[in-house]
């Protein structure tokens, strides 16, 4: 291998985006647990984290600009520094998502919950699965994955619509809850985001794999 | 005579397209090229890219017979450039190399006058006239950029001229007697940044007026000029496409490897 030291650094940049994409994943599960176990605590975490989620985009970010300016990467290696720059964007707004999440939590504080929270626990298992499965696909450059991946944005999708009308119902007959009512609609709202910008991930890496770029998510 | 064929075929200043079958060149015994294919559409621009010894230089010279000057040289196919087959044993090769202009890696003016240097060809070709001949000089070099940088001094020598100004008069003296085509060997090799430039800039600006080959070594500067990308190795043409699906997504695995450096 010629391009020793080039090749080396973009491993690198792997395993920073790896890292970056765990600590997304992790932020998620987090966020939606500090909701159903109502733990302020961990919501603040999750807030504060995502200044990480950040500082790790801009990281990242500064990798691949670097290397697109002095190593000038072509072919597979060009796909996999635009990939990356591309993959932290999503990854960053899901941890947007997950710190909004958790500022529900605190803004909820102790207050009863108009329902038993059941859908939207199994639409974020269903979300961070996702986020897991694209990371692994990245890693082990895998098009099956991404695409099994992919198909599990329409289970989260149905879930949404199902919490959104139960939400709606609710709201309609005890207009005392439609404070919280609300809140909990944005937390599926986000939730349901995480899920797509999990499908942009499995998209760019189809990309990364085949160079062809497939809009997947409709 | 090729011209003459050319004008009666082809119209005067038609662009002309390269068709090349079957392409098969030794060197002695040693095989520089094999069994290569390939076609290129008029006004475009083909870069040539490879490791040394790939043949790319090879075809290059295939292309205006300069192939000929290898005493040992032996060449099957055929190579149309619009009608004619470059190949043909009756060809009129002075008149080829008319058609077919070519630019070195190393400027190589002629020890005489910017203005001679220009008007050579056409005096070559039988212009006589002094309107004339001033008249293609000052195309040629508008062309080319480098008029403004020479108009009061074309009584100079072209050795008082820098590099990257030489580069860019031997691109006038090819343009002075109208070709159809451009080869570009390597033609900024030796020229610093901005004198890179501006010929990179030419190439592009040529672009739908002559068909144009060019070898490099630089793949940055292969990705800035060329539509189409052909990757030689071993005398083999491993793969042609269009220029962004080369760099970005090539099909071949010896491609591929060539690209990221992960070749041998």
């Amino acid at each position: 291998m010629i391009r020793q030291s080039f090749h080396q650094e973009l491993m690198q940049l792997e395993q920073e985006l790896i890292r970056m994409g765990a600590l997304v994943e992790d932020q998620l599960r987090r966020a939606v647990r500090s909701l159903t176990e109502r733990n302020l605590v961990l919501a603040r975490q999750v807030i504060a984290e995502d200044d990480r989620v950040d500082a790790m985009e801009m990281d990242i970010e500064r990798r691949c600009l670097t290397l697109l300016a002095l190593q000038q990467p072509l072919a597979s290696d060009l796909r996999v520094v635009s990939t990356a720059l591309k993959i932290i964007t999503d990854l960053e707004r899901m941890a947007d998502h997950a710190s909004d999440i958790a500022k529900v939590t605190v803004r909820l504080n102790q207050e009863p919950l108009i329902k038993p929270l059941v859908d939207i626990p199994e639409m974020a298992r269903l979300a961070s699965s996702m986020v897991r499965l694209a990371l692994n696909a990245y890693i082990h450059r895998s098009i099956e994955e991404a695409m099994t991946m992919i198909r599990l944005d329409d289970d989260v999708d149905h879930l949404y619509a199902s919490v959104f009308r139960e939400l709606l119902e609710i709201m309609r007959t005890r207009p005392d809850t439609v404070a919280q009512g609300t809140y909990l609609l944005f937390v599926a709202n986000y939730i349901e985001r995480v899920a797509d910008h999990a499908t942009n991930l499995g998209e760019w890496v189809i990309y990364m794999v085949t160079g062809q770029r497939k809009e997947l998510n409709d | 005579m090729v011209e003459k064929r050319l004008t009666k075929r082809e119209g005067v200043s038609t662009i002309l397209d390269i068709r090349v079958q079957e392409l098969e060149v030794w060197y002695g015994p040693a095989k520089a090229l094999e069994n290569v294919s390939l076609h290129l559409e008029q006004g475009a621009v083909l870069a040539l890219i490879g490791p040394s010894g790939c043949g790319k230089s090879t075809f290059l010279r295939v292309l205006n017979r300069m192939i000929d000057q290898v005493p040992t040289v032996r060449v099957k196919g055929s190579v149309h450039i619009g009608a004619f087959n470059v190949l043909d044993d009756d060809i009129d090769v002075t008149a080829l190399r008319r058609t077919v202009g070519m630019v070195f890696q190393q400027p190589n003016p002629f020890p005489m006058t910017i203005f001679d240097n220009v008007a050579y060809g056409p005096r070559l070709a039988g212009v006589r006239s002094a309107t004339k001949l001033r008249q293609i000089v000052e195309d040629s070099l508008k062309k080319s950029a480098l008029w403004d940088e020479v108009r009061g001094k074309l009584r100079r020598s072209a050795m008082t001229l820098s590099g990257g100004q030489q580069q860019r008069l031997c691109m006038a003296r090819a343009l002075a007697v109208h070709p159809h085509v451009l080869l570009l060997d390597e033609p900024t090799a030796s020229l610093d940044p901005v004198s890179t430039a501006k010929i990179e800039e030419l190439i592009v600006q040529f672009k739908g007026r002559y068909t144009m080959v060019i070898v490099t070594h630089n793949l940055q500067q292969a990705a800035r000029v060329s539509d189409l990308v052909a990757f030689f190795e071993q005398g083999h043409l491993v793969e042609m496409g269009p220029t962004h699906d080369i760099f970005t997504a090539p099909q071949e695995r010896r491609t591929e490897e060539f690209l990221t450096g992960r070749f041998e």
